[in-house]
């Protein structure tokens, strides 16, 4: 039980990191890989902060405004100096290690004993059940942080996906998404593209910093390499959550998002369970990724050549005649 | 109106691949005038209008709308007063998006996009309502994604949505050549329609020789990046397709006869 509520807490706040991915990847078909480095710039950020004793709430914020600026900073890049999308986001993601090494002092910082959102989650469940330390689910025994820490996380990427929702709904919404989708039309009717593609990535690695910043909050620490293969994460997450809808309604993609984020998490913990090397992870999801990307073409290959057949068949009989 | 000076754009300058694509090209168009232009593949009739959309800049010369000097203005910034349908019907619209979102977003060009919603009731309500005007039966699909839909009714809203908020100049890049012929003559007297009631002024690059002789006050003809005539008036009333024709019968005959020899035959015979 406490394994399911391990991942489905850990999905929950992956899913911001699919939600970043989601926006440049899908919305923008840019191929953002600031993302391993932003997400570790939003753990450090928040994490340093904690530590000074700054407020969760204000260190969490701060995370995801150090993402925004990242995310600026490699569309800037990309638009504005002209430089491959792919190697603007490896520019900023390599430079942010360093950064992500100033900030933090040393390579990795624990939160243990401070005031994290962790900790105020769980002083909240306390409050609300009475003070208890653990309560029954289905004849399951839960402990209260863990319950309250999920069911909150819960509730804040509820209210993440709503105003992701909502924002893509208004005048500048729109206009961002149609950037993605047909950027000569978005600049015949007045808007500057290139603008809109440095406030899509840098909303995206906002998002994605606000993840890391949850995830440290979350575990205890804040470590330079977490972010490492972050981007093939998210991309997962997206696949599954498209798998999961099939649809390109833009609110059920944001919910499939979120969907794929939690059961790739809980398809991880299972892999897991039953005994998969824990370093293998990351070359299995990037082989899982490569398999969902090239998939649809190889059905499409294998049915032309189906279809081919029977037509050599088809004129083979007709020379027998 | 709109006023060309002296314009130039060369495209892969100094490579083997170089293409003068229009050469010192002057064109003053007067307010409300509706002018095609037509000429040989590569003559430069599309560069030119996209010289004037700012898809690119010119490499020498100037452009005036309404006095102001645009020639440096990037893409987006000239569309505030520009209203623009592609060739290719795919171009004017945002294919994920719904009918209604691709309307909303013309409806606000070269406008301020803020955080207020993109479709609140009471524009859903002036988009059905000009949608219905086109005859087509979409305003009863305004939810469904634009992709879905036949290239000539996409055109047809793409005109629609350039012509939303009243441009000072619309721009049409042989806007019904990838369309079948039925689809075409639709969109053609939406054209003609629209164009009428709201007295645009108009540049209309076309491939149809029916279209340039029958449609607008005045027509240049266009031949190796220059304009090689102009019909204005009553001049340009009396052409037939005929007349464009043969027209363009004597252009290629000339063009068989290289510059040297053409230079030769003029100190022997005239």
């Amino acid at each position: 039980m406490t394994l399911l509520i391990g991942a489905l807490t850990l999905g929950f706040i992956l899913s911001l990191l699919a939600l970043g991915v989601f926006i440049s990847f899908r919305i923008f078909s840019f191929p953002d890989i600031t993302a391993d480095g932003s997400s570790t710039l939003g753990a450090a950020v928040a994490a340093a902060l904690i530590v000074k004793g700054a407020n969760p709430l204000i260190a969490t914020a701060a995370g995801f405004a150090a993402g925004f600026v990242a995310g600026a900073t490699t569309g800037t890049l990309a638009t504005k100096f002209k430089i491959n999308g792919l190697l603007s986001g490896i520019l900023v993601m390599t430079s942010l290690y360093s950064v992500n090494l100033h900030i933090m002092g040393r390579s990795n910082v624990p939160l243990l004993g401070q005031d994290t959102l962790a900790s105020y989650a769980q002083s909240i469940g306390t409050h609300v059940l009475g003070g208890r330390t653990s309560l029954n689910i289905g004849g399951w025994e839960v402990s209260t942080v863990d319950a309250s820490v999920l069911v909150l996380t819960f509730l804040a990427i509820v209210l993440a996906g709503l105003v992701l929702f909502a924002f893509f709904q208004t005048n500048l919404g729109t206009a961002m998404r149609a950037t993605g989708d047909n950027s000569q039309m978005i600049r015949a009717l007045g808007v500057n593209d290139e603008n809109m593609i440095i406030l899509g990535l840098a909303v995206s690695n906002g998002l994605i910093a606000l993840a890391g910043a949850f995830l440290a909050q979350y575990q205890g620490f804040a470590d330079v390499q977490m972010g490492i293969g972050m981007v093939v994460w998210g991309l997962a997450s997206v696949i599954i959550g498209e798998a999961l809808v099939g649809t390109h309604q833009l609110g059920l993609t944001i919910c499939g998002a979120v969907m794929g984020s939690v059961l790739f998490r809980l398809l991880v913990a299972i892999a897991l369970r039953v005994g998969l090397n824990p370093n293998d992870l990351k070359l299995i999801t990037a082989v899982f990724v490569f398999v969902a990307l090239i998939l649809p073409s190889l059905m499409r290959k294998l049915r032309s050549r189906r279809s081919g057949l029977s037509y050599a068949r088809h004129a083979e009989s007709h020379q027998g005649i | 109106m709109l006023d060309m000076r002296n314009l130039t754009k060369v495209f892969n300058p100094g490579t083997p691949n170089e293409v003068r694509a229009v050469q010192d090209v002057d064109l003053i168009l007067e307010d409300g005038a509706f002018v095609a232009i037509i000429g040989t593949n590569g003559s430069g009739k599309s560069t030119l209008l996209n010289a004037v959309a700012g898809t690119f800049f010119v490499d020498a010369g100037a452009i005036f709308l309404d006095g102001t000097d645009i020639t440096r203005w990037p893409e987006h910034r000239r569309a505030r007063l520009l209203g623009r349908v592609f060739q290719n019907p795919f171009s004017g619209t945002s294919p994920n998006l719904t009918i209604a979102e691709n309307l909303a977003l013309a409806a606000r060009r070269g406008l301020p996009r803020g955080l207020s919603w993109a479709l609140s009731a009471k524009i859903k309500e002036e988009l059905r309502a000009r949608v219905r005007q086109l005859n087509m039966g979409l305003e009863d699909r305004m939810d469904n994604i634009i992709g879905s839909l036949s290239g000539g009714q996409r055109q047809a809203l793409t005109l629609l949505m350039a012509t939303w908020l009243k441009p000072r100049l619309l721009l049409l890049d042989e806007h019904t050549a990838a369309l079948d012929p039925k689809s075409a003559e639709q969109v053609i007297s939406l054209t003609e329609a629209i164009v009428t009631r709201d007295r645009l002024t108009t540049l209309m690059v076309t491939h149809s020789m029916h279209q340039a002789a029958n449609l607008g006050d005045q027509l240049i003809m266009m031949h190796r990046g220059r304009i090689i005539q102009e019909f204005k008036g009553a001049e340009k009333q009396r052409i037939r397709v005929d007349d464009l024709l043969a027209r363009f019968e004597e252009v290629r005959r000339a063009d068989q006869l290289d510059e040297t020899a053409a230079e030769m035959l003029e100190r022997t015979y005239v």
